[in-house]
């Protein structure tokens, strides 16, 4: 059972980390005062990882690990909970020009749930495409508080959630392992598996948390 | 900038290198230009009584080697820059002194991938090294950066 969950991050089978998964869970064993995360989703850039089986390392760990996937589309990146084969035979995760609103509606009808991430990022975030392009329809929740976003990124992202009503959730983004948990999502209701995150994350009862240590400015009494 | 290329090209070898043998004295330069003080790779009577029985190359030794064509002659551009994107690397069997290496250079993979500053384009360069005695004893991924 889990209900503080980092949504967001990439194991060494993305092609940008070198973080094996085991890995993140140790730093995490040892952070546990800092960092009280509960679980873990992979989201491997491009692709879904249909063949990893951490459970040996969920009760070695005692967290819950799932897997879902970034991919990426016109109005910049997007998390896709709850992949099934469905979605696999449907879109090639591996392009980077799928089509966001088709993803949005056909995701959500085969059974899961794909939500923007680091809206506020230029290029890949949703809220610079918003400037120049209709806003989607059926987005139930972005990423607001990323831990790979820039001085200013996060804090553009409160605007775009007042504007729209979406749900906010949080993720580390970590590539390297020093970097998970830092910032990740505390759910009302305790999630055990895929289908339980990919119903809570429509139906809301989360927010985002913000586990980075925030350190004093060394005062100058010269 | 639409992302095609011919997929065919993927896994031909654009170079074979056969190299000199391997001499302890490269070995231990090379370990000493790192600051290496492992003595596995620094001192040949103390490396003896460790696990490989006798002095071998760190790990790394073997990015120093370089192909006779660093990049195939009809390389993919997708962009008008490219700038290196860094490398991967997998040991296998250690390098020792005598060895005689080899190396195979292959275009492994290429794709697409958009980030802050828009799209890029990753070439990935495969060199696989064996030794006199067909064993593997690295694989290095370099990474090409276009856009």
């Amino acid at each position: 059972m889990a209900r503080m969950i980092d949504l967001h991050l990439h194991s060494e089978l993305s092609d940008d980390s070198r973080a094996p998964v085991e890995a993140y869970l140790k730093w995490l064993a040892r952070k546990r005062d800092e960092r009280p995360l509960d679980g873990i989703v992979l989201t491997e850039h491009r692709q879904f990882d249909s063949h990893s089986d951490y459970r040996q390392l969920e009760d070695k760990y005692g967290m819950l690990i799932l897997k879902a996937s970034e991919v990426e589309t016109e109005y910049g990146h997007v998390l896709v909970y709850g992949v099934n084969d469905d979605m696999l035979k449907r879109f090639d995760f591996s392009n980077v020009r799928l089509r966001a609103q088709e993803l949005i509606d056909e995701v959500a009808g085969m059974g899961g749930v794909a939500m923007p991430c680091h809206p506020g990022r230029p290029t890949i975030g949703l809220i610079e495409h918003y400037e120049h392009r209709p806003p989607l329809e059926g987005v139930v929740g972005v990423e607001a508080l990323n831990g790979g976003s820039k001085k200013g990124e996060n804090e553009r992202v409160a605007e775009l959630i007042d504007s729209y009503g979406y749900h906010a959730f949080g993720g580390s983004d970590a590539h390297l392992v020093s970097f998970v948990g830092i910032c990740a999502t505390e759910f009302e209701k305790n999630i055990t598996n895929t289908e339980e995150l990919v119903d809570a994350l429509r139906t809301g009862g989360y927010r985002p948390v913000d586990f980075r240590v925030r350190r004093t400015p060394v005062q100058n009494n010269a | 900038m639409a992302f095609d290329f011919d997929r065919s090209i993927l896994g031909q070898v654009f170079d074979e290198t056969d190299f000199p043998p391997i001499t302890k004295d490269d070995i231990l330069k090379f370990a000493e230009a790192l600051g290496e003080t492992n003595p596995l790779y620094t001192d040949e009577e103390a490396a003896a009584q460790g696990p490989y029985g006798g002095l071998v190359a760190p790990p790394t030794f073997v990015t120093r080697l370089r192909p006779q064509k660093m990049t195939p002659e009809h390389m993919p551009r997708f962009g008008k820059v490219g700038f290196d994107g860094g490398r991967d690397l997998e040991s296998f069997t250690p390098v020792r002194p005598g060895d005689v290496l080899k190396m195979v250079s292959t275009i492994h993979d290429i794709y697409e991938k958009t980030g802050r500053s828009g799209s890029m384009y990753f070439i990935v360069l495969r060199n696989e090294i064996t030794n006199q005695n067909g064993e593997k004893v690295a694989v290095v991924d370099h990474r090409i950066v276009q856009r």
